[in-house]
């Protein structure tokens, strides 16, 4: 029998001490690329779909954690703990219909996790995102990452600046003060490089989007968890949706969304502006943890004559933590199609679902 | 039934069950030995085998390691795990805590708990906060040492004491459960401010990916620092297991030694079988049985007694086997390597030795009575006498072989080891025993002869009797002789050697204590645990005005060429004013020590320059602190205290590469004039709270001599061993000459003897015997001690002992002996007193 060395963080502080995401907040880059200490939770996610020159497709994700459990770390030792630096790695095997997922949970440590603005990197290990031209951390960026069965090369190109989600500096996810993140996304990353799966190496191409977030304590005491969307559309316009899910399965009105034109222009999008919902025959249960998530979501923003039907090629893309530390979700590249002003249109994206299988919290935590 | 059977039944059964103590004697003396080369087969890999379990055990099957002299610089960890392959590095640091009050030393591991993956699967704990996983206090223990979480431990880590709380018992399973069972681990940050070890890594282990076959050991290699070693996962083991292969091979062949005498004792009883069953085979013979048919017969009786016995031994020998894990773990732990014994497991392997060894060490001795047997000629057998004349004239012959195969085990002893191994030293050591017991008819025929006149002027009657008697039967008699002599040659041998390394170590000991006080970290120590204490102890003791000087010795372990050894380092100021080292070329340490002191030069024990072949004057290429050095050899010393060897720089070199101020030992001279006893107190006053030992030279000289003697408890085990099956045998065959002599004895009584005359000629008899073995087995004892020390010492230790006689020791043994061999003699004496003469007399 496996038995895992289970160290459970009873991490829970109290958020004291750490600054929460105000509106008026002045993003500054390359700044605001990297770390912010004195927020408690942050995250940078890579997503994307790529496909061959034979049309193989895949779709991957390259998430870097960082849980502050100290404003100070004690002593002089690098060993001694201020964050915990957590990483998932997926690969979407669309042909092969297999999802291959694994993590990583260190500390700063001497240099083993962390970011620097001054080499322009993120990091975990070997997996590592890295601004070509530190100078210029607007460019294009390298993202690299190793597993024991496949491995990432990727070159990423901003197609768009930033974005900025929610209004006035803040992405609102509950009512009171603080329950909101800075939020800053490149919704539209070109994507050139390889990818090997089995010893066997493809060079890919594709769309990828990047979502940066920090925040202290940002969720709502009612709320179960949340669905989030990418899509990114034929016609250049990219779309960001999320619904935050109260226990007793409505949405939290502070839910909202953003929509990039094609010439990256960032329009909020409020709640009442949104109609996403899940259609519940594509339900699909997770044999590990017995979360059941849908699969297929309807989207529809009226304001803008947009109606479109995600679905994934994969069902099995579901996020379990080996070590059970931090949360499962479910993740994974989606296919939109549908109309928009009455013309057909047709997208990729990726879907994120968090708390199905038990209500969410943020930071690592008993399995 | 089968003509066989009632030939077997008829010659063997029924005088063996006529004379159940004499069988139960050989059969014992055969399990004995068996006993003996069981448990040290079943203890040597429990002993020796385990020092590899505890780590490698704790995190799977790692495929390489890094390792430096003196650690690795931390930042490396962070390079490594950002290499563009699916690699995985995890860092380790190493130490050893003491453990007051169960005076043991355990291991304790310094693990990256929050990022190494290769714990997962073989450890757990309970839950915890996240603020305990870094505190100072805060331990994992295996559950040998805590039974439950929450328990406090009192742990001395380098020079500090402290109480540390248990927040996980380790997962203990059945494989390797005894070795990892008294582990604590600690977070590495934690483990390396306990052992002073802060920016620094013991070790990295590195895992490779399944089913890539890539070239990794270049491709890691290629991103190392100079002077930082990548080995195979396990090679430390291995190095550990060729270190101790020679350690084991000794123990090995010793335990052999019963087994020789075992081999001599059933050589004997079958040889008396042989003769006592004369008319017998006579009348079988007659009757039609065949030659072969009675060959198989007394060879079906040894390999009934030997079955009988093995399957006894084996027994035995499992139930000795812990007490003999515990002898041998002492003298690893003590000589080579700290390590945790396992549990003795009962692999086929032992169990075949012991079979093959009992049983077929039976038939082998059988083989020549067996063959005597069938030579019996029916006409032949009412006649008595002839065989013993046969003997006789072959004493001749066998003089010649004995003198052959002394020339060639003179040859043995010239020829270089194989392997590392002294194999030629163990012929030639079988050779001498051989040619003695083919010399022993002839020795012991003269030296009948010499004493006789001598024993009759002294003792009369009787003086004349037991002798004759004795030179009457010589074949019986000498094989007797031969057993208790091998016996007491092995003691003797082993004795000299032994006593003749200490009486080497002790002047060694003398020349080298000569400071006034000695002080380490508390804790008794094991070889290769290098605990460090605070360098302000150092300064505030040599800041004394008692004080002259403090030696400040740091040791660090080094591989060379894959062989596992010590580098250190002294002040040679220091020494060349206060100590002495003995050269083997008999260098001035004046001279060598300035030489020493100045630039990169080094000075290596004899052993280390026997092992690799270095010499004053060659260079000694080593990595230290991230870049390989040349040191220049300005001298070869002697050494007794580590087999591996050392080499000693000055304290400048060390701190040159390796810049850690903490010293593992200190030498403290006093000034002239000071009383040591009246020192003191400031001296430990001066060491404050850190857990520091001050010991005077001669509390150090006896703690060392402890060690010594405590090494060789295992050696004079099988000694005594081997005696006692000597003795054995010697009783049972003494009571079948009593019986074979029946007649002669009933005409003694019937001439007049008294009952109390009777038995004063037996017990005089095995007095006789008693003294010729020790004459016999005196010499050839000392000729084997010179084939031990000179040869298989040499070759497989590479220590020079210096030849000495521990005479009080010897006497004490030969008079111990010499009583047993009389009390042996106290069973025949009684049942040829008890032997009715009439009754006897009408059976003539």
């Amino acid at each position: 029998m496996k038995r895992a060395f289970c160290i459970l963080m009873l991490a829970a502080t109290a958020a004291v001490g750490f600054d929460m995401a105000r509106p008026g907040y002045d993003y500054q880059f390359p700044r605001d690329h990297f770390s912010h200490p004195n927020f408690e939770t942050e995250w940078w996610y890579y997503t994307g779909n790529l496909h061959t020159r034979q049309g193989r497709r895949f779709g991957f994700e390259l998430t870097f954690f960082r849980y502050a459990i100290r404003e100070e770390a004690e002593g002089a030792s690098p060993w001694n703990i201020r964050d915990l630096y957590l990483a998932h790695l997926t690969l979407s095997d669309i042909a092969g219909q297999r999802f291959y997922k694994t993590d990583r949970l260190n500390r700063a440590g001497p240099g083993l996790a962390g970011t620097d603005a001054e080499k322009a990197l993120i990091w975990n290990g070997n997996w590592r995102v890295q601004w070509l031209d530190p100078a210029m951390p607007k460019g294009a960026l390298r993202l690299t990452a190793y597993a024991d069965e496949f491995w990432l090369e990727l070159d990423l190109s901003p197609l768009k600046p930033p974005v900025f989600h929610g209004a006035d500096g803040v992405s609102r996810k509950a009512a009171g003060e603080g329950k909101a993140s800075h939020y800053i996304s490149f919704t539209r990353l070109a994507v050139s490089g390889s990818l090997a799966l089995q010893s066997e190496t493809y060079d890919v191409k594709g769309l990828a989007w990047m979502d940066h977030e920090f925040s202290t304590d940002s969720l709502g005491a009612d709320q179960m968890g949340w669905d989030w969307m990418s899509i990114q559309l034929d016609d250049h316009s990219d779309l960001m949706l999320y619904r935050m899910r109260r226990s007793d399965g409505t949405a939290d009105p502070h839910s909202s969304g953003t929509y990039i034109d094609a010439n990256g222009r960032a329009r909020h999008l409020s709640w009442s502006q949104i109609r996403m919902t899940p259609i519940p025959e594509s339900d699909w249960k997770s044999p590990v943890t017995g979360g059941v998530y849908p699969l297929t979501w309807k989207v529809e923003i009226p304001h803008l004559d947009l109606r479109l039907t995600g679905t994934t090629d994969l069902d099995d893309q579901e996020v379990v933590s080996e070590r059970r530390v931090g949360p499962s979700y479910w993740e994974g590249a989606m296919n939109f199609s549908g109309q928009k002003g009455g013309k057909p249109i047709a997208g990729v994206g990726y879907l994120e679902m968090a708390g199905y299988d038990k209500p969410l919290q943020l930071g690592p935590q008993d399995p | 039934m089968t003509a066989a059977s009632v030939l077997f039944v008829r010659l063997i059964v029924r005088p063996l069950g006529r004379e159940p103590v004499r069988t139960a004697l050989t059969i014992f003396a055969v399990a004995l030995g068996v006993a003996v080369v069981a448990a040290i087969h079943l203890a040597g890999s429990a002993a020796t085998g385990s020092f590899q379990s505890s780590l490698e055990t704790l995190t799977g099957d790692a495929d390489y390691e890094i390792s430096a002299v003196g650690g690795i610089d931390e930042k490396l960890l962070a390079r490594l795990q950002a290499l563009p392959h699916p690699l995985q590095f995890f860092p380790r640091i190493e130490g050893y805590a003491w453990l007051a009050p169960d005076r043991i030393s355990v291991p304790v591991f310094g693990f990256d708990l929050i990022g190494d993956r290769s714990l997962d699967t073989v450890a757990q704990t309970e839950s915890f906060e996240l603020d305990q996983l870094t505190a100072d206090d805060s331990v994992w223990a295996g559950s040998a040492l805590a039974s439950e979480t929450g328990r406090q431990l009192r742990l001395t880590m380098n020079d500090q004491t402290r109480e540390f709380t248990v927040h996980g018992i380790l997962d203990v399973s059945a494989e390797n459960g005894a070795a990892r069972s008294n582990i604590v681990v600690m977070d590495i940050g934690a483990a390396q401010r306990a052992f002073g070890k802060e920016g620094r890594l013991d070790r990295i282990e590195v895992f490779i990916p399944p089913q890539d076959g890539r070239d990794w050991e270049s491709i890691i290699t290629a991103s190392l620092p100079e002077g930082v070693t990548l080995s195979r996962q396990g090679s430390r083991s291995d190095e550990n297991r060729k270190m101790l292969s020679a350690f084991r091979w000794n123990v090995r062949v010793l335990s052999y030694i019963s087994l020789i005498v075992g081999a001599f004792l059933i050589y004997n009883t079958i040889a008396i079988s042989v003769v006592r069953r004369r008319n017998e085979i006579g009348i079988m013979r007659a009757l039609g049985a065949g030659r072969n048919a009675v060959t198989l017969a007394f060879l079906g009786e040894a390999g009934c007694l030997g079955v009988v016995g093995t399957a006894i031994g084996i027994g035995l020998g499992w139930l000795m086997a812990d007490s003999a894990v515990d002898m041998m773990a002492a003298t690893v732990r003590s000589l080579y390597v700290s390590s945790t014994p396992g549990d003795v497991l009962f692999t086929p392997e032992p169990l075949l030795v012991a079979v093959a060894s009992g049983v077929g060490v039976s038939l082998l001795a059988a083989l020549a009575p067996a063959r005597e047997a069938a030579n019996v000629a029916p006409s032949e057998a009412m006649a008595r006498g002839r065989h013993e004349t046969t003997a006789r004239l072959r004493i001749g012959r066998f003089l010649a072989y004995a003198g052959l195969l002394a020339a060639g085990a003179w040859g043995a002893a010239q020829l270089d080891p194989i392997g590392g191994m002294p194999l030629f030293g163990y012929l030639s050591a079988l050779l001498i025993i051989a040619a003695t017991a083919l010399a022993t008819p002839a020795i012991v025929n003269a030296l009948t002869r010499l004493l006789t006149p001598l024993l009759r002027a002294i003792f009369g009657a009787q003086g004349i009797l037991a002798p004759r008697s004795l030179s009457a039967s010589p074949a019986r008699t000498s094989v007797l002789v031969t057993a208790l002599s091998t016996a007491v040659a092995m003691l003797v041998s082993v004795g000299i050697m032994v006593g003749s390394y200490r009486d080497t170590v002790i002047v060694w000991l003398d020349e080298r204590l000569r400071a006034d006080f000695y002080v380490q970290t508390v804790g008794q120590r094991d070889a290769r645990q290098y605990p460090t204490m605070d360098p302000a102890v150092a300064d505030r003791i040599e800041a004394l005005p008692q004080v002259a000087a403090v030696d400040r010795f740091r040791a660090y372990e080094i591989r060379y060429r894959g062989r596992p050894s010590i580098i250190g380092s002294g002040q040679s100021e220091i020494l060349i004013r206060h100590g002495r080292l003995g050269f083997l070329d008999g260098s001035s340490n004046k001279d060598v020590l300035t030489a020493l002191g100045s630039g990169d030069r080094v000075i290596i024990t004899e052993t280390f320059s026997n092992r690799h072949g270095l010499d004053s004057g060659d260079t000694l290429r080593l990595p230290l602190g991230g870049r390989m050095v040349d040191l220049e050899i300005v001298g070869v010393y002697y050494d007794y205290s580590n087999e591996g060897g050392a080499v000693i720089v000055d304290r400048k070199t060390i701190l040159k590469y390796l810049p850690d101020p903490a010293p593992s030992n200190l030498a403290i001279y006093l000034a002239d004039g000071i009383d040591s006893e009246t020192a003191r107190p400031a001296i430990e006053k001066a060491a404050g709270s850190h857990s520091v030992t001050v010991a005077d030279h001669r509390t150090l000289r006896t703690r060392a001599l402890e060690v010594f003697d405590r090494t060789f408890t295992i050696t004079y085990a099988l000694e005594v061993i081997a005696i006692v099956v000597a003795i054995l045998g010697m009783a049972g065959a003494l009571a079948a000459l009593v019986i074979d002599r029946r007649g002669e004895i009933g005409v003694l009584r019937f001439l007049g003897a008294s009952q109390g005359q009777v038995r004063g000629l037996v017990l005089f008899e095995s007095g006789l015997i008693g003294l010729f073995s020790n004459a016999i087995g005196l010499l050839l004892g000392s000729l084997l001690s010179l084939v031990l020390i000179f040869v298989v010492n040499k070759q497989s230790f590479g220590w020079t002992i210096q030849f000495h006689w521990p005479a009080a020791m010897l006497i004490g043994a030969l008079t111990f002996i010499y009583a047993a061999a009389l009390i042996a003699g106290i069973y025949p004496a009684r049942v040829a007193a008890r032997l009715n003469p009439i009754e006897v007399v009408h059976e003539e």
